[in-house]
Protein backbone atom coordinates (compact mmCIF):
# COMPACT_ATOMS: atom_id res chain seq x y z
CA UNK A 1 0.00 0.00 0.00
CA UNK A 2 1.19 3.20 -0.59
CA UNK A 3 2.05 5.66 1.99
CA UNK A 4 -0.57 8.04 0.65
CA UNK A 5 -2.96 5.53 0.69
CA UNK A 6 -2.22 4.90 4.06
CA UNK A 7 -2.46 8.16 5.22
CA UNK A 8 -5.92 8.56 3.50
CA UNK A 9 -7.07 5.58 5.12
CA UNK A 10 -5.65 7.00 8.50
CA UNK A 11 -7.40 10.27 8.40
CA UNK A 12 -10.39 8.70 7.32
CA UNK A 13 -10.30 6.42 10.71
CA UNK A 14 -9.41 8.98 12.88
CA UNK A 15 -12.36 10.84 11.28
CA UNK A 16 -14.59 8.65 12.77
CA UNK A 17 -14.98 9.19 16.24
CA UNK A 18 -15.89 12.88 15.43
CA UNK A 19 -18.33 11.63 12.60
CA UNK A 20 -20.22 9.53 15.17
CA UNK A 21 -20.20 11.79 17.61
CA UNK A 22 -21.81 14.32 14.99
CA UNK A 23 -24.62 11.74 14.00
CA UNK A 24 -25.61 11.32 17.73
CA UNK A 25 -26.05 15.03 18.20
CA UNK A 26 -28.28 15.30 15.34
CA UNK A 27 -30.41 12.49 16.45
CA UNK A 28 -30.41 13.77 19.79
CA UNK A 29 -27.97 10.82 20.78
CA UNK A 30 -26.15 12.88 23.50
CA UNK A 31 -27.95 11.58 25.94
CA UNK A 32 -29.48 13.44 29.08
CA UNK A 33 -25.96 15.39 29.59
CA UNK A 34 -24.95 16.44 25.91
CA UNK A 35 -22.35 19.16 26.52
CA UNK A 36 -20.62 16.58 28.76
CA UNK A 37 -20.52 13.98 26.75
CA UNK A 38 -19.01 15.92 23.66
CA UNK A 39 -16.51 17.12 25.96
CA UNK A 40 -15.48 13.51 27.36
CA UNK A 41 -15.47 11.65 24.00
CA UNK A 42 -13.34 14.46 22.29
CA UNK A 43 -11.16 14.05 25.12
CA UNK A 44 -10.97 10.18 25.31
CA UNK A 45 -10.37 9.91 21.58
CA UNK A 46 -7.34 13.14 22.32
CA UNK A 47 -5.87 10.85 24.66
CA UNK A 48 -6.12 7.72 23.01
CA UNK A 49 -5.20 8.99 19.36
CA UNK A 50 -1.78 10.38 21.16
CA UNK A 51 -1.46 6.83 22.63
CA UNK A 52 -1.51 5.27 19.82
CA UNK A 53 0.59 8.14 17.85
CA UNK A 54 3.56 6.66 21.02
CA UNK A 55 2.76 3.40 19.92
CA UNK A 56 3.92 3.61 16.47
CA UNK A 57 7.65 3.58 17.54
CA UNK A 58 7.44 0.70 19.53
CA UNK A 59 5.64 -1.14 17.18
CA UNK A 60 8.38 -0.27 14.65
CA UNK A 61 11.14 -1.45 16.48
CA UNK A 62 9.49 -4.89 18.43
CA UNK A 63 7.32 -5.76 14.97
CA UNK A 64 9.29 -4.53 12.33
CA UNK A 65 6.20 -2.48 11.30
CA UNK A 66 8.14 0.66 9.55
CA UNK A 67 5.61 1.52 7.04
CA UNK A 68 3.57 2.43 10.08
CA UNK A 69 6.45 5.73 10.60
CA UNK A 70 4.60 8.62 8.90
CA UNK A 71 1.29 7.78 10.91
CA UNK A 72 3.26 9.08 13.96
CA UNK A 73 2.30 12.97 12.92
CA UNK A 74 -0.97 12.35 11.70
CA UNK A 75 -2.21 10.10 14.78
CA UNK A 76 -0.61 13.42 16.69
CA UNK A 77 -2.26 16.13 14.51
CA UNK A 78 -5.43 14.05 15.23
CA UNK A 79 -5.16 13.98 19.09
CA UNK A 80 -4.53 18.17 18.54
CA UNK A 81 -7.38 18.56 16.63
CA UNK A 82 -9.96 16.15 19.08
CA UNK A 83 -7.93 18.28 22.18
CA UNK A 84 -8.86 21.51 20.76
CA UNK A 85 -12.62 20.38 19.94
CA UNK A 86 -13.26 19.16 23.07
CA UNK A 87 -11.07 22.64 25.00
CA UNK A 88 -13.87 25.00 22.65
CA UNK A 89 -16.68 22.99 24.20
CA UNK A 90 -15.38 23.68 27.99
CA UNK A 91 -14.94 27.28 27.34
CA UNK A 92 -17.55 28.13 24.60
CA UNK A 93 -20.10 25.29 25.22
CA UNK A 94 -19.92 24.76 29.03
CA UNK A 95 -18.47 28.08 30.67
CA UNK A 96 -19.78 30.16 27.80
CA UNK A 97 -16.81 32.35 27.18
CA UNK A 98 -17.46 33.64 30.64
CA UNK A 99 -13.78 34.57 31.56
CA UNK A 100 -14.06 35.27 34.58
CA UNK A 101 -15.52 31.20 34.91
CA UNK A 102 -12.54 30.46 32.30
CA UNK A 103 -10.28 32.31 34.80
CA UNK A 104 -11.34 30.55 38.17
CA UNK A 105 -11.14 26.70 36.56
CA UNK A 106 -7.97 27.66 35.20
CA UNK A 107 -6.35 28.90 38.27
CA UNK A 108 -8.57 26.71 40.97
CA UNK A 109 -8.74 23.37 39.52
CA UNK A 110 -5.70 21.35 39.25
CA UNK A 111 -7.63 19.02 36.93
CA UNK A 112 -7.83 21.83 34.53
CA UNK A 113 -4.69 23.47 34.98
CA UNK A 114 -2.94 19.76 33.95
CA UNK A 115 -5.29 19.81 30.80
CA UNK A 116 -4.51 23.05 29.80
CA UNK A 117 -1.01 22.36 30.75
CA UNK A 118 -1.51 19.03 27.87
CA UNK A 119 -2.87 21.31 25.31
CA UNK A 120 -0.40 23.75 25.33
CA UNK A 121 2.33 21.21 24.65
CA UNK A 122 0.02 19.80 21.83
CA UNK A 123 -0.63 23.03 20.59
CA UNK A 124 3.31 23.91 20.14
CA UNK A 125 4.02 20.66 18.96
CA UNK A 126 1.40 20.94 16.40
CA UNK A 127 2.29 24.50 15.21
CA UNK A 128 5.93 22.57 14.84
CA UNK A 129 5.01 19.53 12.91
CA UNK A 130 5.96 20.85 9.32
CA UNK A 131 8.81 19.12 7.26
CA UNK A 132 9.61 23.25 7.14
CA UNK A 133 10.04 23.00 11.14
CA UNK A 134 12.19 20.35 11.01
CA UNK A 135 14.52 22.14 8.58
CA UNK A 136 14.40 25.65 10.99
CA UNK A 137 14.56 23.78 13.98
CA UNK A 138 17.55 21.06 12.70
CA UNK A 139 18.24 19.09 16.01
CA UNK A 140 15.79 21.42 18.76
CA UNK A 141 13.42 19.70 16.70
CA UNK A 142 13.94 16.24 18.63
CA UNK A 143 14.20 18.08 21.88
CA UNK A 144 11.13 19.96 21.35
CA UNK A 145 8.98 16.92 20.76
CA UNK A 146 9.99 14.96 23.16
CA UNK A 147 7.74 16.69 24.81
CA UNK A 148 4.53 14.74 23.53
CA UNK A 149 5.86 12.22 26.76
CA UNK A 150 5.19 15.18 28.99
CA UNK A 151 1.95 15.98 27.02
CA UNK A 152 0.68 11.94 27.39
CA UNK A 153 1.46 11.92 31.15
CA UNK A 154 -0.61 15.43 31.63
CA UNK A 155 -3.39 14.17 29.59
CA UNK A 156 -3.51 10.93 31.93
CA UNK A 157 -3.56 12.99 35.08
CA UNK A 158 -5.85 15.35 33.99
CA UNK A 159 -8.09 12.48 33.28
CA UNK A 160 -7.17 10.70 36.56
CA UNK A 161 -7.92 13.87 38.97
CA UNK A 162 -11.41 14.53 37.13
CA UNK A 163 -13.09 11.18 37.93
CA UNK A 164 -15.75 10.91 40.37
CA UNK A 165 -15.55 6.91 41.03
CA UNK A 166 -14.90 4.58 38.33
CA UNK A 167 -11.00 4.91 37.80
CA UNK A 168 -11.06 2.02 35.43
CA UNK A 169 -10.77 3.71 32.35
CA UNK A 170 -7.71 6.17 33.75
CA UNK A 171 -5.92 3.06 34.76
CA UNK A 172 -6.63 1.57 31.83
CA UNK A 173 -4.76 4.54 29.77
CA UNK A 174 -2.13 5.06 32.52
CA UNK A 175 -0.63 1.44 32.31
CA UNK A 176 -0.90 1.17 28.70
CA UNK A 177 1.27 4.85 28.52
CA UNK A 178 3.38 3.00 31.28
CA UNK A 179 3.92 0.37 29.01
CA UNK A 180 4.85 2.60 25.78
CA UNK A 181 7.09 4.50 27.98
CA UNK A 182 8.87 1.07 29.63
CA UNK A 183 9.33 0.08 26.30
CA UNK A 184 10.97 3.29 25.13
CA UNK A 185 13.62 3.06 28.67
CA UNK A 186 14.37 -0.79 27.78
CA UNK A 187 14.93 -0.08 24.38
CA UNK A 188 17.81 2.55 24.98
CA UNK A 189 18.79 0.51 27.56
CA UNK A 190 19.47 -2.49 25.37
CA UNK A 191 21.39 0.42 22.34
CA UNK A 192 23.65 1.22 25.35
CA UNK A 193 24.01 -2.16 26.49
CA UNK B 1 -37.77 20.03 38.94
CA UNK B 2 -39.02 20.21 35.60
CA UNK B 3 -39.41 16.17 35.57
CA UNK B 4 -43.16 15.40 35.78
CA UNK B 5 -42.83 12.53 38.67
CA UNK B 6 -45.92 10.72 39.76
CA UNK B 7 -45.82 10.01 43.57
CA UNK B 8 -46.98 10.50 47.38
CA UNK B 9 -45.48 12.46 49.51
CA UNK B 10 -43.24 10.46 51.66
CA UNK B 11 -44.38 11.80 54.53
CA UNK B 12 -47.71 10.28 54.05
CA UNK B 13 -46.10 7.00 54.15
CA UNK B 14 -43.64 7.53 57.16
CA UNK B 15 -46.53 8.60 59.04
CA UNK B 16 -48.32 5.13 58.75
CA UNK B 17 -44.92 3.69 60.85
CA UNK B 18 -45.60 5.82 64.00
CA UNK B 19 -42.23 7.42 64.20
CA UNK B 20 -41.29 8.41 68.27
CA UNK B 21 -39.40 11.30 68.70
CA UNK B 22 -36.23 9.29 68.75
CA UNK B 23 -36.28 9.07 65.30
CA UNK B 24 -34.11 11.71 63.93
CA UNK B 25 -33.14 10.70 60.81
CA UNK B 26 -34.89 8.50 57.90
CA UNK B 27 -32.04 6.28 55.63
CA UNK B 28 -32.75 4.09 52.77
CA UNK B 29 -31.17 1.56 50.73
CA UNK B 30 -31.07 0.11 47.06
CA UNK B 31 -31.39 -2.51 45.87
CA UNK B 32 -28.24 -5.22 45.34
CA UNK B 33 -29.18 -7.55 41.91
CA UNK B 34 -25.99 -8.36 39.89
CA UNK B 35 -28.01 -9.91 37.23
CA UNK B 36 -30.04 -7.27 36.47
CA UNK B 37 -27.90 -4.21 37.59
CA UNK B 38 -24.13 -6.05 35.77
CA UNK B 39 -22.75 -2.39 37.11
CA UNK B 40 -23.12 -4.14 40.62
CA UNK B 41 -20.21 -6.50 39.79
CA UNK B 42 -17.99 -4.00 39.80
CA UNK B 43 -17.25 -2.46 43.84
CA UNK B 44 -16.78 0.98 42.30
CA UNK B 45 -19.73 2.31 45.49
CA UNK B 46 -20.14 -0.09 48.22
CA UNK B 47 -23.34 -1.87 47.69
CA UNK B 48 -25.68 -1.40 48.08
CA UNK B 49 -26.14 2.32 47.71
CA UNK B 50 -27.22 4.03 50.46
CA UNK B 51 -28.97 7.39 51.01
CA UNK B 52 -30.78 9.53 54.23
CA UNK B 53 -32.82 12.44 54.70
CA UNK B 54 -33.04 14.70 58.42
CA UNK B 55 -36.58 13.64 60.06
CA UNK B 56 -37.75 17.26 59.05
CA UNK B 57 -36.67 17.04 55.66
CA UNK B 58 -38.75 13.27 54.92
CA UNK B 59 -41.58 14.87 56.05
CA UNK B 60 -41.45 17.73 53.83
CA UNK B 61 -44.46 17.66 51.36
CA UNK B 62 -41.76 18.03 48.59
CA UNK B 63 -39.73 15.26 49.25
CA UNK B 64 -41.89 12.50 47.27
CA UNK B 65 -41.74 8.80 47.14
CA UNK B 66 -42.20 8.28 42.63
CA UNK B 67 -43.71 5.10 41.16
CA UNK B 68 -43.68 7.00 37.68
CA UNK B 69 -42.79 9.75 34.96
CA UNK B 70 -44.60 11.42 32.39
CA UNK B 71 -47.67 9.56 33.22
CA UNK B 72 -46.37 5.95 32.99
CA UNK B 73 -44.70 3.45 35.12
CA UNK B 74 -40.88 4.06 36.00
CA UNK B 75 -38.73 2.74 34.06
CA UNK B 76 -36.06 0.86 35.24
CA UNK B 77 -33.13 3.28 34.79
CA UNK B 78 -35.08 6.00 36.43
CA UNK B 79 -35.20 3.85 39.92
CA UNK B 80 -38.16 1.45 39.39
CA UNK B 81 -40.68 0.19 41.39
CA UNK B 82 -40.21 2.69 43.64
CA UNK B 83 -37.76 5.62 43.92
CA UNK B 84 -36.78 9.23 46.23
CA UNK B 85 -37.19 12.48 44.68
CA UNK B 86 -35.93 15.20 46.95
CA UNK B 87 -36.20 18.10 44.90
CA UNK B 88 -34.29 20.69 46.89
CA UNK B 89 -30.89 18.50 46.73
CA UNK B 90 -28.30 17.33 44.48
CA UNK B 91 -29.77 14.13 42.69
CA UNK B 92 -27.53 12.05 44.45
CA UNK B 93 -29.27 11.83 47.40
CA UNK B 94 -32.45 10.91 45.23
CA UNK B 95 -32.06 7.17 45.74
CA UNK B 96 -33.35 4.74 43.18
CA UNK B 97 -34.88 1.03 43.54
CA UNK B 98 -35.96 1.57 47.57
CA UNK B 99 -35.63 -1.96 49.20
CA UNK B 100 -35.87 -0.80 52.96
CA UNK B 101 -36.24 2.41 54.85
CA UNK B 102 -35.34 2.64 58.62
CA UNK B 103 -35.62 5.31 61.12
CA UNK B 104 -32.10 6.09 63.14
CA UNK B 105 -31.17 8.18 65.88
CA UNK B 106 -28.30 9.28 64.67
CA UNK B 107 -27.18 10.55 61.15
CA UNK B 108 -26.48 7.32 58.69
CA UNK B 109 -24.14 6.92 56.50
CA UNK B 110 -24.73 7.39 52.93
CA UNK B 111 -22.73 5.91 50.06
CA UNK B 112 -20.98 9.00 48.07
CA UNK B 113 -19.89 10.67 51.62
CA UNK B 114 -18.69 7.30 52.10
CA UNK B 115 -17.27 7.29 49.33
CA UNK B 116 -15.52 10.83 48.87
CA UNK B 117 -16.52 12.77 52.71
CA UNK B 118 -14.64 15.95 51.13
CA UNK B 119 -16.78 16.15 47.98
CA UNK B 120 -19.91 14.98 49.03
CA UNK B 121 -21.85 16.21 51.94
CA UNK B 122 -24.95 14.40 53.98
CA UNK B 123 -27.73 17.58 53.71
CA UNK B 124 -26.31 18.34 49.66
CA UNK B 125 -28.34 21.15 49.29
CA UNK B 126 -28.21 22.82 46.29
CA UNK B 127 -26.30 25.79 46.63
CA UNK B 128 -24.45 27.63 43.66
CA UNK B 129 -21.59 29.50 46.30
CA UNK B 130 -20.58 26.06 47.69
CA UNK B 131 -18.02 24.59 45.23
CA UNK B 132 -17.51 21.10 45.05
CA UNK B 133 -13.68 20.55 45.81
CA UNK B 134 -12.84 19.94 42.29
CA UNK B 135 -15.27 21.79 40.29
CA UNK B 136 -17.98 24.93 40.56
CA UNK B 137 -21.33 24.46 41.43
CA UNK B 138 -22.79 28.10 40.11
CA UNK B 139 -24.27 26.39 36.69
CA UNK B 140 -26.72 23.91 35.47
CA UNK B 141 -28.25 22.67 32.60
CA UNK B 142 -31.64 22.26 32.29
CA UNK B 143 -33.30 19.30 31.30
CA UNK B 144 -33.75 19.26 27.40
CA UNK B 145 -31.70 22.44 27.11
CA UNK B 146 -28.33 22.40 25.34
CA UNK B 147 -26.68 25.34 27.21
CA UNK B 148 -26.13 26.19 30.87
CA UNK B 149 -27.55 28.82 33.19
CA UNK B 150 -27.00 29.90 36.38
CA UNK B 151 -27.92 27.62 39.43
CA UNK B 152 -30.32 28.60 42.29
CA UNK B 153 -30.12 28.36 45.79
CA UNK B 154 -31.95 25.03 46.32
CA UNK B 155 -32.71 24.45 43.05
CA UNK B 156 -35.69 27.19 43.06
CA UNK B 157 -37.11 25.95 46.13
CA UNK B 158 -36.17 28.55 48.89
CA UNK B 159 -38.94 29.85 49.42
CA UNK B 160 -40.37 26.37 50.53
CA UNK B 161 -37.10 24.39 52.31
CA UNK B 162 -34.64 27.10 53.52
CA UNK B 163 -36.37 27.69 56.82
CA UNK B 164 -35.49 24.03 57.73
CA UNK B 165 -31.68 25.33 57.65
CA UNK B 166 -31.81 28.63 59.14
CA UNK B 167 -28.86 28.86 61.77
CA UNK B 168 -27.07 26.33 60.03
CA UNK B 169 -23.92 27.21 58.11
CA UNK B 170 -24.53 25.31 54.33
CA UNK B 171 -20.44 25.73 53.97
CA UNK B 172 -19.38 23.34 56.76
CA UNK B 173 -22.77 21.53 56.38
CA UNK B 174 -22.66 20.73 52.13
Amino acid sequence: MSGRRLQAIAIFVMALPALALAARFGTQGLGANPIEEITHTTGEWALRWLLASLAITPARRWLGWSRLAPLRRTLGLASFTYAGVHLTTWAFLDLGLDLAAIFEDLTERPYVMAGMAAFSLLLSLALTSTRASMKRLGSRWISLHRAVYLAAVLAVVHHFWLIKADYWPAIVHGSILAALLAARLLWRARQSA
Amino acid sequence: MVVPWVGIPLGDVLKRFEPTSKARYVSFETLVDREQMPGQKRRVIDWPYREGLRMDEAMHPLSILAVGMYGRVLPNQNGAPIRLVVPWKYGFKSIKSIVRIHFSENQPNTSWNDLAPSEYGFYANVNPEVDHPRWSQARERKLGHFLKRPTLAFNGYADQVASLYSGMDLRRNF
